[in-house]
C-alpha cells in the first residue's frame, strides 16, 4: 500500500514540480516586482508605493478608479446581456430544426473565432466609418454617416460590450442547448398539466433547472471579459480605460520603474476576479450544504 | 363528475408507417378508474398526451362532460397527468413539490400550506415537508407526485405507469394506495401499464390497445370469459384455440360438434374460433359428461403447488386444462380421458 502511493507520488512530482514553479513561480515573482523588487535597476528593498501609486496617486488614481468603474459596469453587463439573449434565443428555436442546425453552425464558426477578429468585425459594421452608419445614411435615416451614434470606441464600453455579447452569447446557447436538450420537455409538460401558464413555466420551472449551469458559465464569462485585454483595446478609448489596457500601458512604458505599477495592476485584476470566483464557490458550496 | 368521451382520434407521428393511435373511441364514466393495457409503443401515453392537450389529435374529438377539451390549452383543462419517472422538481422540497399546482393559481400561502399537509396525509406521507426529492425513496417519490396531482383536484387524473418504477412489493402497496385514493376522491382515473394483471387488480374497465387500434373497451372479467379476439385472449394468458364452422346457427369444431350458450352467436361468422379458460375445462377418466364431451390423450402434467396443469391431445389439437391439485384421481401421462368443455364457458370469436 504505502509503496505503491510512493510510487504515485514519486511518478507525479517532476510534472506538478514544473507546474508550480512556472505558474506559482510566475505568479510570485510578479508579485516581487509589484512590491517594487527589480534587481535589473538596482531596486530591492519591497513595499507597496506600486499600489498606492496605482490607486491613489494624483496620477493614476481617476484613471484606475474609473477604469474599474468601466470594467465591472462592461463585464457584468456584457455577461448578464449575453446570458439572457442566449437563454431566450436557445428557448425560441431549441425545438426546432433550425435551431440545432444554427446550434452546430454557432458551434463551428463563432466559438472559435478570436476575440479579436470579432473586435476588428465590430469596428468594421458599427463604427462611424462602418457598414451600418453608411447603411444608415444611404438610406437617409441620417443625414451622414458621422451622425451614427457612438457605439464604437465611446466612454461607455458599448462597442465592448457588443462585442463580448456577440462572442460570449454563443457561447451561452452552445451551454444552454445542451442543458435544455439533457432536461427535455418532460418537466415542462408536466408544470403545464398542473396548470402553469408560458411564463409560470419559464419562471418556476426553465430558470430554476437551468440557473446553475447558466451561473457556472457567467463567471468563466465574467472572469474573462473581466481581465481580457484585446477587445478593449481595440474598441475603447484613452479614458476611461479598462484596467487590463492600463496595466498593458504601464508595461509598454519604457521607464522600467512603471513595470511595478503594471504588476500591481494585474494583480488587483487578478486578486478581484479571485474574490468572485470565491465568493462563487461559497455561494454554490453553502447551497449544496443546503440540499 | 366528468364523463370522458373520445371519438374517433387519430394521431400520426413523422417516420411511422402506421398511425400512433388509429380512430379509438372510449367513453369513460365519472368516478371511474380505466387502465389503458397494451404493449410497448401501442399509443398509450400518446392518447393520454392527447387528453392533457400536450399533443394535438389529427382528428377526432374529446370531450369532458359534453365539453370538447381540444380548444383548451393544457394548463386550462383541469387534467393532471402523473409521467412515468415521478419527475418532482429537483430543486423544490416536497412540500413546494406538492403545492405547486396551487400556487400556480394564486392561492394564499396559508391555504396551500394546508391542503398541502392534507394532500400528504392522504398518501400516508406525513412529517416528510421538508425533505428535497433525492432524499426519497422511489415509492415515496412516487407518492408525492400522486399528491402533487391530486392537489387541485383535478376533473380527470392520468396515471402513466404508476407502477412500473417500483419492486414487487412496493407496488402491491401502491395499487392499494391509489385503488383507496381513487375511491376516497371518487376521480375520475385512466392509468397505463403494459401488466394484464396489474389493470385486473386495479380497473373498473381496461382499454386494450394493439398498435394504436383499440381492441376491446369491457370489464376484467370479460377479457377472461368473453374475449374479442385471439389476440386478446392470448394477452390475458389464453391458450385453447379451437377452428370451427357455424352451419345453421349450429357450431361444428374441429374435435367435434360443440353445444354453445354465448350471447353472441348472432355476430360469429362462418369460419370462426372457440375458446376456454384453462381452468374451466374438466378432464375425467370416466365418460361422465352429458355434452360437449370429447376423447383425449394426456401428453404432459405439470405440477404448480395448488394447480395441476394438463396438456391434452384432442383429435391433433392441443388443449390446456388447469385443476386444483388437492382432491383429483391420479391422471398421468399418456392416459386416455374425456374433456368436458361446459357449454356456458366455452366462447366463440371471429379472429
Ligand atoms: N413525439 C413523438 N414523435 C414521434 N413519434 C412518437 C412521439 N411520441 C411517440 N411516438 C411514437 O408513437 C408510438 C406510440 O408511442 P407511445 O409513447 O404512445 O407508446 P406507449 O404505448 O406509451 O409505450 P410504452 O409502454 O413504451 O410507454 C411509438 O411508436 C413511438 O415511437
Ligand atoms: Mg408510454
Amino acid at each position: 500500500m504505502g509503496g505503491e502511493r510512493l510510487k504515485i507520488v514519486l511518478s507525479l512530482t517532476p510534472p506538478l514540480l514544473i507546474i508550480i514553479t512556472l505558474f506559482f513561480g510566475g505568479i510570485f515573482y510578479g508579485f516581487l516586482q509589484s512590491l517594487g523588487y527589480q534587481p535589473a535597476i538596482g531596486k530591492y528593498e519591497l513595499n507597496f508605493s506600486a499600489y498606492y501609486n496605482v490607486m491613489f496617486s494624483e496620477r493614476y488614481a481617476k484613471l484606475f478608479w474609473s477604469g474599474l468603474a468601466l470594467n465591472l459596469w462592461v463585464s457584468f453587463a456584457s455577461t448578464f446581456l449575453a446570458a439572457v439573449f442566449a437563454l431566450f434565443g436557445a428557448l425560441a428555436i431549441r425545438k426546432t430544426f433550425v435551431g440545432k442546425t444554427l446550434c452546430k453552425f454557432i458551434y463551428s464558426l463563432n466559438l472559435p473565432m478570436p476575440h479579436l477578429v470579432v473586435a476588428v468585425g465590430m469596428i468594421f459594421v458599427f463604427s462611424q466609418s462602418g457598414l451600418l452608419a453608411r447603411l444608415a445614411a444611404q438610406i437617409g435615416m441620417i443625414s451622414s454617416p458621422g451622425d451614427f451614434p457612438v457605439l464604437v470606441r465611446d466612454k461607455y464600453g458599448f462597442g465592448i460590450i457588443l462585442a463580448y455579447i456577440w462572442k460570449e452569447a454563443a457561447f451561452f446557447f452552445i451551454i444552454l442547448m445542451s442543458v435544455l436538450q439533457s432536461l427535455g420537455e418532460n418537466f415542462e409538460e408536466l408544470a403545464q398539466s398542473l396548470g402553469a401558464n408560458r411564463w409560470q413555466r419559464f419562471r418556476y420551472v426553465i430558470l430554476p433547472l437551468v440557473m446553475p449551469n447558466l451561473f457556472s458559465a457567467s463567471i468563466i464569462v465574467f472572469a474573462f471579459s473581466f481581465g481580457a485585454y484585446e477587445v478593449p483595446a481595440l474598441l475603447g478609448v484613452i479614458y476611461p480605460q479598462m484596467l487590463p489596457v492600463m496595466a498593458f500601458e504601464f508595461f509598454l512604458n519604457p521607464d522600467l520603474n512603471a513595470r511595478s505599477e503594471g504588476m500591481a495592476l494585474s494583480i488587483i485584476i487578478a486578486l478581484i476576479v479571485m474574490i468572485l470566483v470565491v465568493f462563487y464557490f461559497w455561494l454554490t458550496q453553502a447551497k449544496i450544504r443546503k440540499d | 363528475m366528468s364523463e370522458l368521451k373520445i371519438e374517433n382520434l387519430v394521431k400520426n407521428f413523422q417516420g411511422m408507417d402506421r398511425p400512433a393511435v388509429n380512430n379509438v373511441n372510449l367513453d369513460i364514466n365519472s368516478g371511474q378508474l380505466v387502465a389503458f393495457l397494451g404493449p410497448s409503443g401501442c399509443g398509450k401515453t400518446t392518447i393520454l398526451k392527447m387528453i392533457t392537450g400536450l399533443f394535438q389529435p389529427d382528428n377526432g374529438n374529446i370531450t369532458l362532460d359534453n365539453e370538447s377539451l381540444l380548444p383548451i390549452p393544457t394548463e386550462k383543462r383541469g387534467v393532471v397527468m402523473v409521467f412515468q419517472n415521478y419527475l418532482l422538481f429537483p430543486y423544490m422540497n416536497v412540500n413546494e413539490n406538492v403545492g405547486f399546482a396551487l400556487k400556480m393559481k394564486g392561492v394564499d400561502k396559508n391555504t396551500i400550506d394546508q391542503r398541502v399537509k392534507e394532500m400528504l396525509d392522504l398518501v400516508k406521507l406525513p412529517d416528510i415537508g421538508l425533505r428535497k426529492p433525492k432524499q426519497l425513496s422511489g415509492g415515496q417519490q412516487q407518492r408525492v407526485a400522486l399528491a402533487r396531482a391530486l392537489i387541485a383536484s383535478p376533473r380527470l387524473l392520468l396515471l402513466d405507469e404508476p407502477l412500473s418504477n417500483l419492486d414487487a412489493h412496493l407496488r402491491d402497496e401502491m395499487r392499494e394506495l391509489i385503488l383507496t385514493i381513487q375511491q376516497k376522491l371518487n376521480v375520475t382515473t385512466i392509468f397505463v401499464t403494459h401488466d394484464q394483471e396489474e389493470a385486473v387488480l386495479l380497473a373498473d374497465k381496461i382499454a386494450l390497445i394493439f398498435d394504436g387500434e383499440l381492441q376491446n373497451f369491457t370489464s376484467p372479467k370479460n377479457y377472461y370469459e368473453k374475449p374479442k379476439n385471439i389476440k386478446a385472449a392470448k394477452f390475458f394468458g389464453g391458450v385453447n384455440f379451437i377452428n370451427a364452422d357455424l352451419v345453421d346457427n349450429k357450431i361444428q369444431s374441429e374435435i367435434g360438434f360443440c353445444e354453445y350458450q354465448g350471447d353472441n352467436i348472432s355476430d360469429l361468422n362462418k369460419k370462426l374460433f372457440l375458446t376456454i379458460r384453462p381452468e374451466n375445462i374438466k378432464i375425467s377418466k370416466n365418460n361422465e359428461f352429458d355434452h360437449n364431451s370429447y376423447q383425449g390423450k394426456i401428453t404432459s402434467v405439470i405440477f404448480s403447488g395448488t394447480h395441476t396443469r394438463y396438456k391434452i391431445n384432442v383429435n391433433n389439437v392441443h388443449l390446456e386444462c388447469s385443476l386444483q391439485s388437492v382432491g383429483i384421481d391420479n391422471i398421468k401421462e399418456a392416459d386416455q380421458v374425456f374433456v368436458h368443455l361446459p357449454k356456458d364457458k366455452i366462447w366463440g370469436m371471429n379472429d
